[in-house]
């Protein structure tokens, strides 16, 4: 994984920073904001614009929005994250198993996989929460329950697509047993695919689960973004003249998932070298590296010692 | 009845060239800074003419296809040179004017007809589409032309019904050169239309489309990278290293007298299956990184007969006294020619490659 | 500089025998369907020690599915193999199945996917050494042993080469690691399929060069598969041409290609391009292809492209015939049964 590349892309970066800045929050509210306990109803006045001592305002329980908002980004996160790697360790498991055991185990595996990927998530979502309550674990496992089968399908295709390669088939000849060569010779080359996997599933959570707690299926003792926007509507924000309190939550899930989609591009462009924009600012330099070579008139001008590229594979397929 | 060995009817040397490739210059974008893929080419050929074009990968031959067909897409691009077609330049072409040229008069025959042929559309659909692309003919012009060109290439036209799987790989082949035909150009164009055969299933399609250049009258532009392939059908042979022509001329000069040690030392690498038994070398080392190729002339670091000049003066293509071969070796310098016969100077074994010790 | 010589190994027990060795496929579209692809039938091959047997066929004819029965990656539908005396189908338990592979280790076609691209190119050697060398005890002596291999095949300088990622070796070096992997198991046998034709031209003299100093210092045995009958001309001692899962012609190479019998091995001839040779007649049986052996009947395979052909070739098999007492041909018109 060449993490210098993640930050070279624009994109990344941006989703990068986006990211570091919402574990910031997360891991230090302290850091971020004087108030201790932004749950407390009464504290302030209710629906106060912003002004120096609340960054965004107030609600209509009295609640300074800013500190909710700093507060609520630990439980985004960590239900984005965990949901995220369980989704994506069941999707590799239960993909790459189908894709090397092949046989009968492949055709039950992907049974299971294409009924899970058809149900409607939802309406599924709604209903397991309901029964099942409304804590952090709950909405975890609801989130991974409905959200591993669209990954368990890539991570098969891909798999299969590697199952005859000549170095997996080597490794074979060499003797080694089939679970070192799951692995450690076939997880290895797809790590790219596997990291991809893993953000689109924390977007993917992030989404649903304020989705959830928009309609008032999530943990309402905690602090979150999505209870906020609950809150907001039931309290009918808008109306009351405090959009701050519905923009706010909104816009910061809306930046957390972009965070998400965004380093996702970087993965994406990381594993496939063919994808990578030849960028402005290369094929400028390109030229004008050929101006100064001609300009040299020595037909052989140094331009620069380049090695080959140690980003890019030799065979991308 | 004994097959022809090459042309019946040479073509005339001094008529005007179809292709008239002057100075091309073909250069990649990459994040690194540009790597010249083809440096300076020239190259002429004749209508009715069969021209290979021979080199090991890396050497820049399908690039130098692509950019005669001005198929070349980002982050290659032409950076200098003229590809004259017919006296036009397509280079500085507009798009509407190479589109009504191409097939027309240009065709192309890409290396594997699995990957250039729609699986999921049959053969004269395919066939249709080129037709339409550029004629408005009836349904009934379009399909006798199409049975036409299939009977050309010895193919059952009750195959233009077939998918491409269901063809075996030579006969893909053969209906992709039925394809180019459709218009009788001027000039075809085939990047390593053979690699993907067995060697009898070469052997048959080589021996097809010299028959067919025989009957219709077009020129062959074929790129390779088994020099003895081409070595019964091509009129003249280029030798591409490194991005840059190191010979062209005659095909039995550059056979039987190769004036430039790459073209000698690859011949020399093909084991033969006649004749006494010889130990061989190959050429020792690879190809050279475009981005930053040797200083001088660019095989010195592989050269069986490198001298200290060759590290630092970089040879143009000279001309061979009396072969109509040009070289890119300073052993045929106008002036100040290299005297070969000198002992080298070899370079140190740095190479990661050593050469196996007879 | 002396000719290359055949060794012939006269009276030793041979190294690896097969007896009527086939394997079928199940093949057709449906659950139901009982059609059976024969790609190899009845097959015996024999190869001895500090020998290079070159196996040589077109797209179709079996050879390579031969390599990967005798690498154990499909089982024999019928036959036999006899390695060292001992039946393949004896091996017991993880162990035998082991040291098989490391007497038999196999080198692959394409150098671009035979390494794993997230490992460094010392990592198939080491782990083949981890399983295969348990006289290697310990890291120095494996990595000794390493440098030794990486050494024997012609990469220079093998601390710097071991620390390479494949990306960052041509397609030449590479194959030269598939090599040094097979080297490092002490292998009595190498089988390699079709190993040079993905590399260049004026590489792959150098790795057969590699092939025949291996046979000649370190007393390996190659099977040698390929569709390329000079580089086979070039680095075997014998040959053994197949055609349609049969083995059609064998003998010294020298012998068979001087007196070619079976009209196959007489058109495979015919169309090797040789520069240096005039171009010779392409016969009607060119423009044919080889042909996909589901349910075969009885008759020779290839009488559908043979100009030879006469009655008896479309009603009984023909088998391996002596000519001499090293060349066979399998031909109703050229060997007949005596």
């Amino acid at each position: 994984m060449k993490f210098a590349s993640l930050v070279k892309n624009r994109k990344a970066l941006v989703g990068l920073i986006l990211f570091a800045l919402t574990v910031l929050l997360a891991a230090f509210p302290g850091l971020f904001t004087s108030v201790h306990n932004p749950g407390e109803i009464g504290t302030y006045g209710p629906n106060l614009g912003p002004s120096t001592g609340h960054l965004l305002g107030t609600t209509s329980y009295g609640q300074d929005i800013y500190s909710q908002l700093v507060y609520g980004a630990r439980q985004v996160l960590e239900i984005a994250l965990l949901a995220g790697a369980f989704a994506t360790v069941l999707a590799v498991l239960i993909g790459i198993t189908a894709a090397y055991m092949g046989g009968i185990v492949d055709e039950a595996l992907s049974l299971v996989t294409n009924v899970v990927l058809i149900l409607p998530t939802f309406p599924l979502m709604i209903i397991l929460a309901k029964y099942a309550g409304q804590s952090n674990e709950v909405m975890i496992i609801v989130l991974v329950a409905t959200g591993w089968s669209y990954g368990a399908n890539q991570m098969r295709a891909q798999a299969l697509s590697l199952r005859n390669r000549d170095f997996l088939e080597a490794a074979r000849v060499r003797g080694e047993r089939r679970s070192y060569i799951i692995l450690f010779e076939m997880l290895p080359t797809m790590t790219s695919l596997i990291v991809a996997n893993f953000l689109g599933s924390a977007l993917y959570s992030v989404l649903a689960a304020s989705g959830l707690q928009f309609i008032g299926l999530g943990n309402t003792d905690q602090q979150s973004w999505g209870t906020m926007l609950y809150n907001a509507h039931s309290m009918e924000a808008l109306q009351a003249g405090n959009a701050l309190w519905i923009i706010a939550p909104g816009l910061a899930i809306a930046l957390l998932s972009a965070a998400f989609a965004l380093m996702n591009y970087a993965f994406d462009e990381i594993g496939n070298p063919a994808l990578r924009p030849v960028r402005r600012k290369d094929l400028r330099r390109s030229r004008k590296a050929e101006r100064l070579a001609a300009q040299a008139a020595d037909p052989h001008a140094e331009k620069g010692a380049r090695d080959a590229d140690p980003d890019v594979y030799a065979d991308a397929s | 009845m004994p097959t022809p060995t090459s042309t019946q009817t040479p073509p005339d040397p001094t008529a005007e060239p179809l292709l008239d490739v002057r100075d091309l210059r073909i250069v990649y974008d990459s994040p690194r800074g540009p790597v010249e893929a083809c440096s300076g080419v020239n190259l002429t050929v004749r209508p009715g003419e069969f021209v290979g074009i021979v080199g090991e990968s890396g050497c820049g031959k399908s690039t130098l296809l692509f950019g005669i067909a001005q198929l070349h897409t980002a982050p290659a691009r032409i950076a200098g040179g003229q590809v004259l077609f017919g006296g036009a330049d397509l280079v500085t072409m507009p798009q509407k004017e190479l589109n009504d040229l191409r097939w027309r008069r240009l065709a192309v025959v890409m290396q594997s007809a699995m990957n250039a042929l729609n699986p999921v559309r049959t053969i004269g659909d395919q066939f249709k589409d080129a037709i339409l692309a550029h004629e408005k003919w009836g349904e009934e012009k379009i399909a006798e032309r199409s049975a036409e060109v299939m009977r050309l290439v010895a193919i059952d036209p009750v195959h233009l019904r077939s998918f491409p799987h269901q063809l075996s790989g030579g006969m893909r082949q053969r209906a992709m050169i039925a394809m180019a035909l459709l218009f009788t150009p001027d000039l075809i164009v085939m990047d390593e239309p053979t690699s993907a055969l067995d060697v009898v299933a070469q052997r048959s399609l080589m021996v097809q489309i010299k028959e067919l250049q025989q009957q219709l009258g077009f020129a062959v532009v074929f790129v390779t990278h088994d020099m003895s392939l081409v070595s019964h059908f091509s009129d003249r042979l280029l030798v591409m290293y490194a991005g840059q022509v190191v010979e062209f001329g005659p095909t039995r000069t550059v056979f039987d007298t190769p004036s430039h040690p790459y073209s000698r030392s690859l011949l020399e690498a093909f084991p033969s299956i006649r004749g006494p038994k010889v130990p061989l070398t190959g050429i020792p080392g690879d190809p050279p990184n475009l981005a930053n190729p040797p200083a001088g002339c660019r095989f010195n670091p592989r050269c069986p007969q490198v001298h200290e000049r060759c590290r630092t003066d970089a040879p143009e293509l000279f001309d061979v006294a009396e072969t109509g071969v040009v070289s890119r070796c300073l052993a045929h310098h106008p002036s100040d020619p290299l005297d070969l016969s000198e002992s080298p100077t070899p370079n140190p074994d740095s190479d990661a490659e050593l050469e196996v010790q007879s | 500089m002396t000719v290359i010589e055949s060794k012939e190994v006269a009276g030793a027990a041979p190294l690896l025998e097969t007896s009527g060795l086939s394997r079928h496929f199940k093949v057709g579209g449906s659950i139901f369907s009982h059609q059976l692809l024969h790609a190899v039938d009845d097959v015996n091959l024999t190869i001895n020690e500090r020998e290079i047997v070159a196996l040589v066929g077109e797209s179709g004819s079996g050879k390579s599915t031969m390599a990967r029965l005798l690498a154990q990656v499909y089982k024999p539908t019928t036959g036999e193999i006899r390695f060292q005396g001992k039946n393949l189908s004896e091996l017991r338990g993880r162990k035998q199945q082991l040291k098989y592979r490391s007497d038999v280790p196999m080198v692959f076609q394409d150098p671009f996917a035979s390494l794993n691209p997230v490992y460094k190119v010392s990592h198939g050697i080491l782990r083949g050494m981890k399983l295969h060398r348990p006289d290697l005890n310990s890291a120095e002596a494996r990595h000794e042993e390493l440098l030794r291999v990486v050494a024997a095949v012609g990469l220079n300088p093998p601390e710097e080469i071991v620390e390479r990622y494949p990306y960052e070796l041509s397609g030449g070096q590479r194959q030269r690691i598939g090599f040094a992997q097979a080297l490092a198991y002490r292998p009595k046998l190498i089988l390699a399929d079709e190993p040079v034709s993905m590399l260049d031209v004026s590489i792959r003299i150098g790795l057969l060069n590699v092939m025949a100093k291996l046979r000649d210092e370190e007393g390996v045995s190659f099977l040698y598969i390929t569709h390329d009958i000079a580089s086979a001309r070039y680095v075997s001692d014998r040959l053994m041409v197949m055609y349609g899962g049969h083995v059609v012609e064998e003998g010294p190479t020298e012998a068979v290609l001087a007196d070619p019998k079976h009209p196959y091995t007489q058109l495979l001839l015919s169309a090797v391009p040789d520069p240096r040779a005039p171009l010779e007649v392409t016969s009607e049986a060119a423009k044919a292809e080889p042909p996909a052996v589901i349910d075969p009947k009885p008759g020779c395979r290839f009488r559908a492209r043979c100009p030879l052909a006469v009655d008896v070739c479309a009603h009984v098999t023909p088998i391996l015939q002596p000519l001499t007492p090293t060349h066979r041909a399998a031909c109703h018109v050229t060997a007949p049964a005596p």
